[in-house]
């Protein structure tokens, strides 16, 4: 009885919530088919991709000058890949250091977490007025950089953090009890089984970097980062060339996240058919 | 030959073991019996060097390895758990040793492929080398488990109540098998549990721990019929262990002991002259199969079973509630000096 109202409830429910969720992508990817001689709102006076032309300098030349983005993109994309392999390794090298307790382990603990919690603008700032105080240069590739990991680095250990509480440490043992050293143990038996996880934490790290705002704001210097290159278009006037570009950047993160669950499919299809020892 | 001698080990205020004296001879079946939490683990991972202990010496033929990393210990060990490593097949698991240990590792893989493939055959794996460890029963996961160990000719293999994740026929199977094979390769196996029936049934010898110290070790039936004390007694689950006073009739002072099936019941009063007996109230019965165990509790509280043989009955009718005489021979007591 129950069931029969309630579940169709619930299921609009989630529609409308998706719907609420995904409406500003919706509207901008539909904005950004307008004609050339339509501006980035409704009505659509005629359907084409010249705006797609346009970003990637395929029109011919028009008032409109072409979005500044090329050189941003390619350092937003470096910057989130420096930023992931650094805060990845380092998450899982402290995850791997909380596993037994240490002394100390517990303030360490609450130092690693402030790196996601301190507002990112506050962090922006201080790092800017420190560089300028030991009178070092700002720059996206290093002190931006240095901010991306202590922000992303926290999500990666803590995604770590959990891999490892499920982690059976018999495995490492009986593999220590077969003569392999421990860091061959590491690399067969431990880094195999808790790969899952890194992805996960690799994920994070890339995203949360990639589209990075107020801490790149105040620490990039001169060359800016692709939120800051967006934003500042922003002061000009807006076109639709953003919402191509806006389209093109979604499509690719979409990728990344394909290649993601690719990934965990092929390496969770062996542990998923793995049913736990104890069913004998 | 594995030596411990005065091990202990602590954890925070709870002493696991204490002055620990211990040998496993060579090419040896040995049991260790202990309940649950009286540190059998422990002295197994003390061992293999999973942990460290507090005091004492650990050596095998005269070389010290406690202190020594784990890995370069040679001491095989087979989980409870069996441990298999889930992404990989189980050849791999097998193979695992030989490929990445640290002290002369195989490099031919032709080589690591016969001799994987002899202990498969070995422990009955043949044809289920190229299958995923999570695909094969529990009893197949056990012999995986140990033909991983044994490839690697380890000088000792520990197992951690090896049989305890396996049901009961199986387990009976196993246990065969188990001896079997350490026959056939000669290493000396040290084999943990918490039951009797399976401490005595498999070892050469067996070892009882309790208290944190090894309270007896010797060969099955010698432990079974001659327990040192009465620790050792009573984990063998077949005496009942009393004070000598409850006894009518001539019996030494002290704790004493009487095996379950020696003991004979009559009415009250009854008893027959010239043997020890003491009175008892039946409390209930338990049917097992080709044996029942009757409990009866004595003046001072104290629990006793008597067993008897479904083919040779020799117990009256028993009466709920009712008193009646217990009484043995004299020959069949065991008595204890010192503490219980």
């Amino acid at each position: 009885m129950e069931s029969r109202i309630l579940r169709p409830t619930l299921a609009l429910y989630t529609a409308c919530f998706l719907l609420f969720l995904y409406g500003p992508m919706i509207v901008l990817a539909i904005l950004s088919f307008q004609s050339i001689d339509g501006g980035p709102q409704f009505p659509i006076r005629d359907w084409s991709i010249y705006w797609y032309e346009h970003l990637l300098g395929l029109a011919e030349t028009s008032r409109v000058s072409q979005l500044p983005v090329g050189e941003s993109l390619i350092r937003s994309i470096v910057l989130a890949f420096m930023t992931t392999v650094v805060s990845t390794v380092l998450g899982v090298m402290s995850a791997e250091a909380f596993r037994t307790k240490f002394k100390g382990s517990g303030p360490a603990f609450y130092l690693i977490i402030l790196g996601m919690m301190v507002p990112g603008v506050l962090v922006g700032l201080g790092m800017a007025l420190l560089s300028n105080t030991l009178d070092l240069g700002r720059a996206w590739w290093g002190t931006s950089f240095v901010l991306h990991v202590v922000y992303t680095y926290p999500f990666a250990f803590l995604v770590m953090l959990a891999i490892f509480n499920r982690f059976d440490r018999t495995v490492e043992e009986a593999s220590l009890s077969l003569g392999v050293s421990p860091a061959q143990t590491f690399r067969r038996v431990t880094f195999p089984i808790i790969f899952p996880g890194v992805l996960s934490a690799m994920l994070f790290s890339f995203t949360l970097s990639y589209d990075e705002f107020a801490r790149t704001l105040f620490t990039a210097g001169r060359d800016l980062t692709l939120p800051l290159a967006i934003y500042g278009t922003f002061s000009v006037e807006i076109y639709p060339n953003l919402f191509a570009f806006g389209v093109l950047t979604t499509l690719f993160s979409f990728t990344l996240l394909v290649i993601y669950g690719l990934l965990m499919k092929r390496f969770t299809s062996k542990a998923s058919r793995y049913k736990g020892q104890e069913d004998a | 030959m594995l030596t411990l001698s005065r091990v202990s080990r602590r954890y925070g205020e709870t002493v696991a073991l204490s002055g620990v004296d211990f040998v496993v001879p060579e090419n040896t079946y040995m049991s260790l019996l202990g309940a649950s939490g009286s540190g059998k683990t422990t002295l197994l991972r003390l061992i293999a060097g999973f942990e460290e202990p507090d005091q004492g010496e650990i050596s095998i033929d005269g070389d010290r390895i406690d202190g020594q990393p784990s890995h370069l210990r040679d001491i095989g060990f087979v989980f409870q758990n069996f441990a298999l490593f889930p992404h990989l097949t189980v050849a791999e698991n097998v193979a695992f040793g030989l490929r990445y240990r640290a002290h002369a590792p195989l490099t031919k893989e032709a080589e690591i492929k016969d001799r994987t493939e002899d202990m498969m055959a070995l422990v009955g794996l043949s044809g289920f080398g190229h299958r995923a460890v999570s695909a094969i029963s529990g009893g197949q996961r056990q012999r995986v488990a140990l033909a991983r160990t044994l490839v690697c000719e380890p000088r000792i293999v520990l197992l951690d109540e090896p049989l305890g994740a396996l049901d009961a026929n199986l387990r009976a199977r196993m246990c065969d098998e188990l001896k079997a094979i350490r026959e056939r390769l000669g290493v000396s196996f040290l084999h943990v549990t918490g039951s009797e029936t399976e401490a005595l049934t498999m070892g050469d010898k067996v070892a009882v721990l309790a208290d944190g110290r090894i309270m007896q070790s010797d060969a099955p039936d010698m432990l079974f019929n001659q327990p040192g004390n009465a620790e050792a007694a009573r984990h063998l689950n077949a005496w009942n262990i009393f004070e000598a006073g409850l006894c009518r009739g001539d019996v030494s002072s002290g704790t004493i002991a009487v095996r379950f099936d020696q003991m004979d019941v009559s009415a009250e009063g009854a008893a027959p002259q010239g043997r020890p007996a003491l009175g008892a109230k039946y409390l209930t019965g338990e049917f097992n199969g080709p044996t029942a165990l009757s409990f009866f509790r004595a003046d001072d509280g104290t629990l006793l079973q008597v067993i008897d043989h479904l083919s040779q009955p020799r117990l009256p009718d028993l009466v709920e509630g009712q008193r009646y005489d217990i009484h043995f021979a004299p020959q069949a007591l065991r008595q204890f000096h010192g503490a219980a």
